[in-house]
């Protein structure tokens, strides 16, 4: 017998296991220190810190698996609030978050303040405007909740084919972070290491699909949440002998502020560089932390706040996770908890910022090029940093430092003067937030591949359904595998242009489809059309519309797409005929927070029927 | 779809327009609170809060405390909202 969604009970003892993860993970952190002051080596700190966590993440995949469509693709329906919300902060927050995020606002300071605000602004946008309402809907994918409103197979599909781009783009970026963090620690190749990389993720996603990146997901938050706050906890008491960074960063700015006057880094004006955003390769930092607008102008970075808030309101795989909990509230609980939780990360990431740049160009302020202290000598072994006195002033001035963007995370505890288990363990935490976001980029790309193209052109189910969605998750990451294998791309750029399709294409249709009634299944693939028309545009020819001020076109773009997309939707559904009865329905009962999931009900009600045709059948004459 | 849904229905409308209202009041409000902080960050920096520039300070995590602040209030008012249509059509 099938039990509604809202009946079925979690594992009541979820946070005893969680606990001993924790435990485990910071028991592993407490030995690992001490076998390092025993003499163990930085290969051999590196290679446990890492493999043990990536076994245990591999582990509860194999417990989590499963063959079971509801356990597959909506992990059961059962997921505690707390548990989704870790899982939808690691995939907002992502590798790309933890490691080019805090580099960013180590370069740009105030300025990269709009990236963390655009993501915690769109998680609450999303909790309001769209995941009530999936979840009430119950679709497994975003596209074939697009279907399933409109009932079209053809908006479907195009939905489907319009994912790609935001969800592969994402993909292809978490998993650049994740073998880049490999390659540094580990004894591989970045090759290997992506080889290495989209094999684990790939057995995450199809031992159990939605079910196993639950739980392993949530595991992942936990390290990284653990790795970030021990680092920052242990540096913040080194600096300013309080345990709580976010509130003691702010008095460091005065000594801040005089350590870059002293390495000559002097304030800017919005388009003297032109690059608005840090490139991967190593650069000086040129602007001062706290000034603000000095590379990217006010109208940037508002256009560059509301690009990513659309983008992450309607991100494929964030959103796909709406219908994992057992209940509509609950559902809504789920995003105010990843919410907190996002917020508490940029919150504590200009904290890492500060405290990087500050003690990197305090010590080169007081000390001779002849004499430079020695972690400097120790991250320049590592290709954290490169620096030299390249004018033969005798010191080294902030033009002379060149970092790398993803690498200032990295760099930070050794800065700081902290045992080198606590460099390894903030790669740890990056690459466990980089495992979870881009196994759900994997399993969202590769369930709508399956789901809403395979099963919609083959009616006939030649292969069964979940082996369909193995099938298209492993030609997925090995699709994934081969571009970084080609490619060489900014994981930074690449996010930023993911999230900007997303909210070029995506919102709009969602807001449409969602709130407003007269909306039709042709003015939902008129919106999608002209948000993702106006980014290829973009993406092909550059420039948004030659409206950019600082070279920072794509976030501008994104919002005349998504504004050219609402009104192509609006125009398109007012011209044709209004929507029929069966669709007004569907989309009353959607907007009703009583009585079952919708999709759940369909699928007991053919099941249903099937079992009484078998019985008539028996029966027989 | 199987389920009949009425034409018209007192309780359904009042509440989506209730939640209508909800929702752009709560996204307006944030919306405006963070277009404020960037217009007038420069300004409010010459005032200090916690060690902290002002505009800075509101930027990097007075508004975000703030989002989580609405979004938590969000599900409390929805679910009375929710509540409230739920028990009128339980006496209809």
């Amino acid at each position: 017998m099938v039990v509604p969604s809202r009946l079925r009970t979690p594992n009541p003892h979820l946070g005893a296991y969680y606990g001993i993860v924790t435990a485990a993970f910071v028991s592993l952190i407490v030995v690992l220190a001490m076998f390092e002051q025993l003499g163990w080596g930085e290969s051999l700190l590196a290679q446990t810190m890492m493999l043990v966590p990536l076994a245990l993440f591999l582990l509860i995949a194999i417990g989590a698996r499963t063959t079971q469509a509801t356990d597959f693709f909506a992990s059961g329906r059962r997921v505690p609030a707390v548990y989704n919300g870790f899982v939808l902060a690691a995939v907002a927050v992502g590798g790309v978050g933890f490691l080019a995020y805090i580099g960013t606002l180590y370069f740009l300071g105030f300025d990269a303040l709009a990236i963390g605000l655009g993501w915690t602004f769109g998680i609450f946008a999303a909790g309001v405007l769209f995941v009530p309402y999936l979840r009430k809907a119950g679709s497994y994918t975003v596209p074939s909740f697009l279907g399933h409103r409109f009932r079209s197979r053809s908006l479907r599909m195009a939905a489907s084919a319009m994912q790609l781009a935001p969800t592969a783009l994402l993909l292809v970026a978490e998993l650049k972070i994740a073998a880049l963090i490999a390659a540094f620690f580990l004894p591989v190749s970045f090759s290997l290491g992506v080889l290495l990389i989209a094999a684990l993720i790939a057995a995450f996603a199809i031992l159990g699909g939605m079910r196993s990146l639950t739980w392993t997901g949530s595991a992942e938050f936990l390290v990284g949440a653990v790795g970030l706050a021990v680092v920052v906890t242990t540096i913040a008491i080194l600096l300013s002998n309080a345990p709580a960074p976010q509130l003691t960063y702010g008095a460091m700015f005065p000594a801040l502020q005089n350590a870059e006057i002293t390495a000559g880094i002097t304030p800017l004006n919005p388009g003297e560089i032109a690059a608005a955003l840090p490139g991967t390769a190593p650069s000086p930092a040129a602007k001062p932390f706290l000034q603000s607008f000095g590379i990217l102008g006010s109208f940037d970075f508002a256009t560059l706040f509301l690009c990513l808030a659309l983008g992450t309101a309607a991100l494929p795989s964030l959103l796909v996770r709406s219908g994992v909990t057992s209940s509509l509230p609950e559902q809504r609980r789920s995003s105010a908890w990843a919410l907190l939780f996002v917020a508490a990360f940029v919150i504590t990431a200009p904290a890492m910022a500060v405290f990087a740049k500050l003690i990197i160009f305090r010590d080169l302020a007081l000390a001779p090029s002849s004499a430079l202290p020695g972690w400097l000598a120790e991250l320049s072994a590592n290709k954290l940093l490169q620096t030299g006195d390249a004018n033969g002033d005798g010191t080294i001035g902030a033009a002379e430092l060149f970092i790398g963007r993803d690498g200032v995370t990295l760099a930070l505890p050794s800065a700081a003067g902290l045992p080198y288990v606590l460099t390894v363990l903030m790669g740890t935490a990056a690459l466990a937030v980089a495992l979870a976001a881009a196994a759900a980029h994997l399993f969202t790309l590769g369930a709508s591949l399956a789901e809403d193209l395979y099963r919609v052109l083959d009616r006939h189910e030649t292969l069964p359904r979940i082996v369909a969605a193995w099938a298209a998750i492993a030609a997925t990451a090995l699709a994934a595998v081969v571009f970084l294998m080609i490619a060489d791309l900014d994981p930074l750029k690449t996010a930023l242009l993911a999230f900007a399709f997303a909210g070029a294409t995506f919102f709009p249709t969602l807001l449409l489809a969602i709130w407003w009634p007269r909306c039709t299944k042709w003015g939902a693939l008129a919106a999608l059309g002209a948000g993702f028309a106006m980014m290829l545009i973009e993406v092909l020819f550059g420039g948004a519309l030659g409206l950019g001020l600082t070279g920072l076109t794509i976030p501008l773009a994104s919002l005349i797409g998504a504004v050219v997309a609402l009104g192509a939707g609006v125009g398109v559904s007012l011209y044709i005929s209004a929507p029929s009865k069966m669709v007004d329905d569907y989309r009353e009962v959607m907007r009703d927070p009583g009585g079952d999931t919708i999709y759940d009900r369909a699928q007991m009600r053919a099941a249903a029927t099937a079992a009484a045709t078998a019985a008539a059948a028996e029966a027989g004459p | 779809m199987a389920t009949k849904v009425p034409v018209s229905d007192p309780a359904r409308d009042r509440h989506q327009l209730q939640t209508l209202i909800l929702a752009i009041t709560i996204l307006s409000m944030v919306l405006l609170a963070v277009f404020f902080a960037v217009m007038f960050a420069a300004w409010l920096n010459q005032f200090g809060f916690l060690h902290f520039p002002l505009g800075f300070y509101l930027l990097a995590q007075g508004l975000l405390i703030f989002i989580v602040a609405a979004g938590f209030w969000f599900i409390r008012v929805q679910e009375r909202i929710d509540l409230a249509r739920s028990e009128s059509e339980g006496l209809g």
